[in-house]
């Protein structure tokens, strides 16, 4: 084992998500193996990075052990029998002899729709205040349908609503800011706004800096984070990469935002 | 139990009957809050009356939480009649390869513990009926309560917790 390595804590993260978030028997990671893995580390971390990604791994096996539990539970609770048998026993069986199996165990809810003179005066009251189709329709047809369709930046250029300078005003602004912060999560940069409608506006300018390569988004998949970086040259390699912002969202890291101020 | 009481409690029981044998929503039977409202705060206690009369007749009122595995409020749960002996005759309008889908698939998903993917159900189910029959027939399920499914997987719903007696099923299945 290497000194100091991280990557085999990495790997176990990745594979305790995988089991939790798959179809995987969760006896499938070997626990004590992966504890003396940690024990092994735990005597050259040094860094609080290190304790951390020492604390994500246990967090992650105690998830795997509790699943292992449930499993364990699950079968001493219910009748455990081997999926492979009954999968066997059902491909070898009728669709007769599987209907007459159910029809045993079956103890159907009993429910029945009845009419009451009460539910009957309802139905004529309604039908009495419908108007005839004919009119409903027409109703219908008078309603003006809006058309779906796309605004362009140079119409809004051509609507006078936004000018070039003003545009290119506001990505240069975006830009300085995000040069001064540097590397950054890129929700931490887009939602760090006082209003939603201003997190919109700086993630669609956000996009056109990305697209035209003075910034460049970093996907981080062992994380599940996005980083954004500013570039230093411009026109460089530029990738579109589709990622959303909610209210919900918004709203959510607006209150952790003031949650950690407060504990601060 | 004074007369008056007793013709309290029988005012109650009819009450109680009512709601539960007569359908008032899509899906069947009341919520203990329904009961509550309808029959006052000694609910349950009328519900353990209505049992012991409806059992004379092979039925029971069932009560069914939302989590198999924890035992809620009352109030929070639903409330459904069951008829407590086994079918002797038939009593519903389902054809039979319809139930055999049905039979396949809760035995599928209750030897994987309760979940197992819709793409596995349906291959296994295409070994013996046409994929378009088992699509719709897993969708009528869902509708009817007898599945639930939610973005991963096919797992058991609340109706087949109500209706099917699963370790019945299963023991019929091994032993045939």
């Amino acid at each position: 084992m290497k000194p100091r390595d991280p990557d085999d804590l990495l790997r176990l993260i990745q594979f305790c998500k995988t089991v939790q978030s798959a179809d995987i028997d969760p006896f499938d990671l070997d626990v004590k193996k992966s504890l003396s893995i940690l024990k092994e580390h735990i005597k050259r971390w040094k860094s609080i990075d290190d304790l951390l990604l020492d604390g994500e791994a246990i967090s992650e096996l105690t998830r795997v052990i509790e699943l292992q539990c449930k499993w364990i539970r699950d079968r001493a609770a219910s009748f455990y029998i081997d999926p492979a048998l009954i999968e066997l026993k059902l491909r070898l069986m009728e669709p007769v002899q599987l209907a007459s199996a159910f029809l045993k165990a079956w103890h159907p809810i009993l429910a029945l729709d009845r009419l009451t003179p009460e539910r009957l005066k309802q139905g004529i009251d309604y039908w009495n205040a419908l108007l005839p189709l004919n009119e409903r329709m027409r109703d219908l047809e008078a309603e003006p349908v809006p058309e779906v369709g796309t605004i362009e930046l140079d119409d809004l250029f051509s609507l006078r609503i936004l000018t070039q300078t003003e545009f290119q005003e506001q990505l240069v602004k975006v830009q300085n800011e995000l040069e001064m912060r540097g590397r950054i999560e890129y929700y931490d940069f887009i939602y760090d706004t006082d209003k939603f409608e201003d997190s919109v506006r700086k993630a669609y300018l956000t996009s056109y800096l990305v697209s035209e390569g003075r910034a460049e988004l970093d996907i981080e998949p062992l994380e599940e984070k996005i980083f954004i970086t500013p570039r230093q040259r411009d026109g460089a390699a530029n990738r579109s990469v589709p990622v959303a912002i909610s209210y919900e969202d918004w709203l959510e890291w607006t209150r952790k935002k003031r949650q950690g101020r407060n504990e601060k | 139990m004074d007369q008056e009481e007793a013709a309290r409690t029988e005012r109650k029981v009819k009450k109680a009957a009512q709601l539960l044998f007569f359908r008032r929503h899509n899906q069947p039977g009341v919520k203990g809050w329904e009961l509550k409202k309808a029959v006052g705060d000694d609910y349950l206690e009328i519900i353990e009356v209505l049992n012991s009369i409806i059992r004379r007749l092979g039925l029971e009122v069932q009560r069914l939480g939302d989590d198999p595995e924890k035992e809620g409020k009352p109030d929070n749960d639903r409330f459904v009649v069951v008829l407590k002996e086994q079918l002797t005759e038939k009593a519903s309008g389902l054809r039979i390869d319809e139930v055999a889908i049905l039979s396949a698939t809760l035995a599928y998903i209750i030897s994987k513990q309760g979940r197992a993917s819709r793409k596995s159900v349906e291959d296994f189910l295409a070994d013996k009926f046409p994929r378009r029959r088992v699509n719709s027939a897993l969708d009528r399920y869902i509708r009817q309560g007898y599945l639930n499914e939610d973005e991963k997987s096919l797992f058991i719903g609340w109706r087949t917790r109500a209706e099917v007696d699963s370790k019945t099923l299963m023991e019929l299945i091994l032993g045939s």
